[in-house]
């Protein structure tokens, strides 16, 4: 018999342009049919089609040789729908560990465009679903996509690759909640009408920002603002006046000149009696005074200050990913562990090798206190000892070498817990 | 036994410690779990050190310095730990952990062997006065703990310089430090009243210019100037740097009580 090995054949952002992946994607509604064609492969025990926009894989499980792969490449290679295109190039194919390795770092984003985003962990939650459901998988693959699941947990909690932010706008929010408790119910005041300021509004009210005031030069363009963002347009010569309401001032206009000041803040400050202020600068040349910065419980960042947050945090990410590394490689192990334990035949050996053990250490001792037994009666007693022991082991051994793939890990683990035979780590 | 005791919880401590410094280096949530259990674990023993003491010396042993470190370092770490149930902060914890330490450590220190109060102080009003006054002092430390951390938080945004771990924001810190500041505040109003009751009962006069209650009214007066100040806009840096004077001036004369200044009235 042999033993079963994980496959996953497949390509990604890494090995195939956009037009290569678009021709060779399923349509959702295929995903089912895809899965049970896939699952009626030859040689094929288990298999799950994982299909998004950077990627398209199969993740299968099997008892046979590298033939098993060609299949399953010649099936995407048919699903490939452009004219003659030769996907060879462009497919990998990772056995055992290797594979078990990959579909680990894929859930933990290690494997994504953009390391640490955290949308392909739900993902793979969603394809595996889908081919659970139509049957298609079994014990292998419920163990490995759910350790899939854990390890990208882990690597989640245990390391901060998805926790800092990349952009400059994701700075600002990230900033934002170092200061303030929580953004749900602040307001913010947005003054000039540029895109970078606009992005940041945008990326504060989707973190929870609940009231946007809009002021520029222009009264009209702020209106437009307003509508675009349900906010509140205020004059700009009366927005100092609005200023104390304000938790974070967004400055994005093409001025030339301060538009806040120093004095301005100042004054703000004292209403909100001391609350904190976040400032922040996103025109280019800067239209708040820098000076603002020194004043207490205000922090005032501008385009440089945010691009430097979102540099550093990108740096960030490459070493947390390298921590992400070591945990996915402790993950392999303890996983492949398992899966080699998964053969039946040494939990038979180790299940008879006990018996006998017991058996003749046993027979030993009666014989010891029997001294007077002649060899004939020492064979009988041993013959009558052997015997019983394989009428006791026969049913369960049988049953251990039972096909079907589910009942087997059931009584694998049974039996390895009952007999206490030495314990795969299952970490 | 004694011995064996402050052994093994300074051992914990030292545990913990470490183990919440790790946490927050790596980020590693193992070592925020090992960090709690063997915090809790100090924590019950200490508990147990607590009431052994109690039961063997009675109230007097409320009086000494050793006393009184090891009693403020069991609050301390008990405060923290019930905090921990509401708001996990582990930065706190990295240093209400060293804290306690060092305080388990000192009263090892300073202990004395006489472990008796005069008499004349063994009255009613001394469990009165060192409950309330200990428990505010254990919630001033943990509020200068915050403080720490609010400063720390303030200068990384000042400076635009980011730590590799991310604190907790400045609005919670300084919520938390203004809970922690009024709470104390009304426990230490407390215990200087009551203190100055036990005064009068032992010496039969309510004040008398020692140290201890100059700096604690000083401290008190700061703290009360602190909480009203907060409504006209000291908050944040001023009210962190202010919680972290008060507290010196309360270090300052918890010793100047327990080293016998010239004046002799000391408890120890």
């Amino acid at each position: 018999m042999n033993q079963p090995d994980v496959l996953i054949v497949g390509l990604s952002h890494r090995t195939a342009s956009l037009d290569v992946r678009e021709a060779v994607a399923f349509a959702d509604d295929q995903i089912d049919d895809v899965n049970r064609q896939l699952r009626a492969l030859d040689g094929v025990d288990e298999a799950a089609v994982v299909c998004t926009c950077n990627r398209v894989e199969v993740v299968s499980s099997t008892r046979e040789g590298p033939q098993v792969a060609e299949r399953i490449a010649a099936f995407l290679r048919r699903a490939d729908s452009g004219p003659g295109a030769d996907l060879a190039p462009h497919l990998y194919q990772y056995w055992g560990r290797d594979a078990v390795r990959h579909l680990f770092r894929v859930a933990s984003s290690l494997d994504s465009m953009v390391v640490g985003e955290p949308q392909i962990l739900g993902q793979l939650k969603q394809f595996y679903t889908r081919a659970a459901g139509v049957g298609t998988t079994g014990a292998v693959l419920h163990r490995w996509f759910h350790k899939a699941f854990s390890v990208a947990k882990r690597v989640r909690t245990e390391t901060g690759i998805a926790g800092r932010a990349v952009s400059v706008s994701s700075a600002a929010v990230e900033l934002a909640t170092d200061i303030f408790d929580h953004l749900a119910g602040k307001t913010a005041m947005l003054i000039g009408t540029g895109k970078m300021g606009a992005l940041a509004a945008r990326h504060l009210m989707a973190n929870g920002v609940g009231n946007l005031i809009a002021t520029n030069r222009t009264f009209e363009r702020a209106v437009d603002v307003a509508r675009e963002f349900k906010a509140t347009p205020v004059p700009f010569e009366q927005f100092p006046k609005y200023l104390p309401m304000a938790d974070i001032v967004i400055g994005s206009a093409a001025a030339g000149e301060f538009v806040l000041g120093e004095a301005q803040v100042q004054e703000a400050l004292r209403e909100r009696k001391g609350r904190p202020m976040f400032c922040i600068d996103l025109s280019v040349p800067r239209s708040f005074d820098p000076r603002i910065n020194a004043l207490d419980n205000v922090y005032l960042y501008d385009m440089d200050d945010l691009s430097k947050v979102a540099a550093d945090n990108l740096g960030e990410r490459a070493r947390e990913a390298e921590k992400a590394e070591t945990i996915v490689v402790e993950e392999v192990e303890s996983f492949y562990r398992w899966l080699g334990h998964l053969e039946v035949v040494p939990t038979i050996v180790a299940l008879r090798d006990k018996v006998e053990a017991i058996r003749r250490g046993e027979l030993q001792k009666t014989l010891n206190q029997l001294k007077d037994l002649g060899p004939r009666e020492r064979e009988l007693l041993d013959v009558m000892t052997t015997a019983i022991v394989n009428k006791i082991l026969h049913a369960p051994i049988a049953r251990l070498k039972q096909q079907d793939r589910r009942a087997e890990t059931f009584y694998l683990d049974a039996a390895r817990r009952l007999f206490d035979l030495e314990e795969p780590d299952e970490s | 036994m004694e011995l064996l005791f402050f052994a093994l919880s300074l051992g914990l401590y030292l545990v913990a410690a470490a183990a919440f410094i790790g946490h927050i280096t790596t980020g590693r949530v193992l070592a925020h779990r090992v960090a709690l259990v063997a915090l809790t674990a100090a924590f019950a023993l200490d508990t147990f050190g607590v009431v052994l003491r109690l039961s063997s010396v009675g109230l007097g042993a409320l009086g000494t310095f050793h006393d009184q470190l090891s009693l403020l370092a069991w609050l301390i770490v008990g405060l923290y730990l019930g905090l921990q149930w509401r708001a996990p902060l582990a930065v706190l914890g990295a240093l209400v952990t060293p804290l306690a330490f060092l305080l388990t450590l000192s009263s090892y220190i300073v202990f004395s062997g006489a472990d008796r109060l005069p008499a004349e102080l063994d009255t009613a009003w001394l469990p009165a006065h060192v409950a309330p006054a200990f428990l505010g002092y254990a919630i001033f430390a943990l509020a200068s703990c915050v403080s720490l951390v609010y400063l720390l938080q303030e200068r990384q945004l000042k400076a635009k310089r980011r730590g590799r771990f991310r604190l907790p924001s400045l609005e919670t810190l300084d919520d938390l430090n203004y809970r922690c500041v009024a709470w104390g505040f009304a426990l230490f109003t407390i215990g200087i009243v009551t203190g100055s009751l036990l005064a009068k009962a032992a010496w039969g006069t309510f004040w008398s210019w020692e140290p201890v209650q100059v700096l604690s009214v000083l401290a008190w007066l700061l703290y009360a100037g602190l909480l009203q100040a907060r409504s006209i806009g000291w908050r944040g840096r001023r009210a962190a740097t202010l919680t972290l004077v008060g507290f010196a001036l309360l270090v300052v004369s918890l010793i100047s009580l327990n080293i016998g200044l010239p004046h002799g009235r000391s408890f120890g």
